[in-house]
């Protein structure tokens, strides 16, 4: 049906940038694929030039098997949500939802019945006869969202439709996205620089960086076995602690402080990876075989359930690890913990995971 | 909105300098007005040795003659069509400009080039060019079949002022409609790209819809322009001639007063002028200061 299919895919703007290069991907009919990335990693360009609003360097895209390179925004069967909205400020609600359908000589009896599905699903029925300035950011969203289901199109396109709201309403409305996309099984391109938000959309998480595809699997895949040390780093909140580390002859030396009893596949320097919530603190006098380290605490962030950790290690170097959010800590406090050796993640020196945890 | 209010430590010094302009406004304003608005209300006889007073009678006669009917229709169609005319253009321009790739900038600056040409000079380019006796492109005109004399057609004159009146305020509207133009968010036109709507249709649907606070700003101003700042392009061209054909309300206080030294109509007159000036600058306050704003 309607996946869609990038082979190759580059883009050089006028002037020289290259903010995609060379980008190949395989999405499948209803799935919702998630591009994440930080700002600047080509994320909306390639959204873009799946849209038909930025023209293709090279290679070749594909939505529903039709190569649409050459053909207009219009004639490529997609929707669009922007960041920002993009509702017709001089159009009521309904004559927004309605435009696409108009343009394109839908029968009106279709359109009606369109608009009012929309306006179910959306529950912006009452929101009907306004105008777009008498909305609410979340209540602009959802309408945004409704232009995009009228449309009923092969796929949906999101540009980091979510940033403009605040804290609450953007866990409300990712919700409300997911479910919708569920209901309407239509093949979805997602683009955020929130990993969290990310994390909890996507069927397929995408981690673009520097214009090249760093990553591709499900959240949990990039979670648990991120294949670079950029999505260790990029994944998961508070982010993976990444040690420096070498191997000497005697076995691994990180920074002072650290003990690693583990044998790790390390060959030369590379980088040891460890998730906050892997480590525990660790008993006076018992062996763990993983890795051990030596802090003062300086600081604790209480989040509820949990408190993370941040901590000074001997060495040089910060540590952060979760603890159960009762504990009492002061800065200043020694605290040794310690992280069993299958939650270390080793990476070489290029960055290539050798190794994984779990 | 409430804005923090800017408090000047000293009290003497804001008074210092705005005094210039208060002089100035004072001098050339508030001295002639009061001046018109005494003269309306007298008479003076044939050889200027007495002068009555004669209450409201001069603007009574100014209502009662048929030439000041005659000056006020002639004002609002050379109003509305300079007003239409130039906006129009001057849109084409503006969406056109906004197409270009290459050399966006050398374009915009030829185009804002006429806005510096004083109005006399503005309309003695455009008489030399369609002059009968002379003009080149009456010349043209007449080897084309074409009746051309403005100088004794109404009609044509009227033609020739409008042109030349809009060329000057094409590029001051060009200017504005860049602005509006540049001012509407890039994603509407790509989420109306989307919808299917192409050129024309777009448009018209969209972009001009936006561009609606503009042209209503430019609407008001073009019409005081044609109102009040096109004395020179008259005299120069036509002289509100032929039989007052292009005799606009500023041009004939002008020459009932100066030319025909019938002071207290004159004067009369200039206080209905002030009027709609007070009029027009009231509505522009109401309206355009708090535009017609989308978002
Ligand atoms: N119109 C443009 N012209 C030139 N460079 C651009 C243009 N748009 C984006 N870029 C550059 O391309 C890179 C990727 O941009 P973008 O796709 O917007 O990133 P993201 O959405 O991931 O933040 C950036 O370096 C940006 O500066
Ligand atoms: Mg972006």
């Amino acid at each position: 049906m309607a996946g869609i299919v990038l082979s190759d895919v580059k883009k050089v703007y006028p002037g020289g940038v290259e903010a995609v290069r060379g980008i190949s991907l395989d999405i499948e009919d209803g799935e919702l694929l998630v591009l994440v990335g930080p700002s600047g990693c080509g994320k909306s360009t390639l959204l873009r030039m799946i849209a038909g609003l930025e023209s293709i360097s090279a290679g070749e895209i594909s939505i529903g098997g039709r190569v649409v390179n050459e053909l207009d925004p219009a004639d490529r069967d997609i929707a669009m949500v922007f960041q920002n909205y993009a509702l017709y400020p001089h159009m009521t609600v309904r004559q927004n939802l309605e435009y696409g359908l108009k343009n394109r000589g839908t029968p009106r009896a279709e359109i009606d019945r369109r608009v009012a599905e929309a306006a179910r699903a959306l529950e912006i029925g009452p929101l009907l006869d306004r105008k777009p300035r008498q909305l609410s950011g979340g209540q602009r969203q959802r309408v945004a969202m409704g232009r995009a289901i009228v449309r009923e199109p092969a796929a949906y396109l999101f540009d980091e439709p979510l940033s403009n709201l605040d804290a609450k309403l953007r866990v409300q409305m990712r919700i409300e996205i997911r479910r919708l996309q569920r209901a309407f099984a239509t093949t979805s391109v997602y683009v955020t620089h929130d990993q969290l938000e990310a994390m909890t959309l996507a069927d397929t998480l995408v981690v673009l960086n520097g214009g090249r595809i760093e990553q591709r699997g499900t959240p949990i895949d990039l979670y648990e076995k991120p294949e670079t040390v950029f999505v260790a780093g990029f994944i998961g909140s508070p982010g993976m602690n990444l040690l420096s580390a070498a191997s000497t002859g005697a076995g691994l030396s990180v920074a002072n402080g650290i003990d690693v009893t583990a044998s790790l596949p390390l060959d030369g320097a590379g980088t040891i990876g460890v998730r906050p919530e892997d480590f525990v603190l660790a008993r006076t006098g018992e062996a763990v075989t993983g890795l051990t380290a030596a802090t003062t605490v300086t600081a604790v962030e209480l989040v509820g359930a949990e408190s993370y950790v941040h901590g000074a290690i001997d060495g040089g170097g910060d540590l952060v690890y979760r603890i159960p959010g009762r504990t009492k800590l002061n800065a200043g406090e020694r605290l040794t913990v310690a992280a069993p050796a299958s939650a270390l993640h080793v990476f070489d020196r290029e960055g290539r995971r050798v190794r994984t945890g779990y | 909105m409430a804005q923090p209010r800017v408090v000047f430590p000293n009290k003497v010094l804001p008074y210092l300098l705005l005094a210039p302009q208060i002089a100035l406004t004072l001098v050339f304003f508030f001295w002639p007005a009061s001046q018109a608005l005494y003269q309306s209300a007298l008479r003076e006889d044939a050889f200027g040795l007495k002068t009555s007073f004669v209450g409201l009678a001069n603007f009574r006669a100014v209502f009662d003659d048929p030439s000041y009917l005659n000056a006020m229709q002639v004002t609002a169609v050379f109003s509305l069509a300079t007003a239409a005319l130039s906006m129009c253009v001057a849109l084409v321009l503006a969406t056109s400009a906004e197409r270009i790739v290459r050399g966006k900038t050398f374009f915009r600056t030829l185009l804002i080039w006429p806005y510096a040409v004083a109005p006399a000079v503005a309309g003695m380019l455009w008489l030399f060019m369609f002059n009968p006796a002379m003009g080149s492109f009456a010349y043209m005109l007449r080897r084309a079949g074409y009746d051309w004399d403005p100088l004794l057609n109404g009609d044509q004159a009227m033609v020739l002022v409008v042109v030349a009146a809009s060329w000057k305020q094409i590029s001051y509207n060009f200017l504005f409609f860049v602005a509006g133009l540049q001012a509407i968010p890039k994603s509407l036109i790509e989420a109306a790209a989307i919808d299917g709507a192409r050129g024309a249709k777009r448009f018209w649907t969209v972009v001009f819809p936006l561009l609606a606070p503009t042209s209503f700003f430019l609407l008001v101003v073009n019409t005081v322009y044609a109102f009040f700042d096109t004395f020179g392009i008259i005299h120069a061209v036509t002289g509100g001639g032929p039989a007052k054909a292009t005799e606009t309300l500023v041009y004939k206080v002008y020459n009932d007063g100066f030319v025909n030294l019938n002071f207290g109509s004159s004067a009369a007159q200039s206080v209905i002028l002030m009027v709609i000036v007070i009029g027009l600058t009231a509505i522009q306050f109401r309206y355009v200061d708090r535009r017609v704003h989308y978002g």
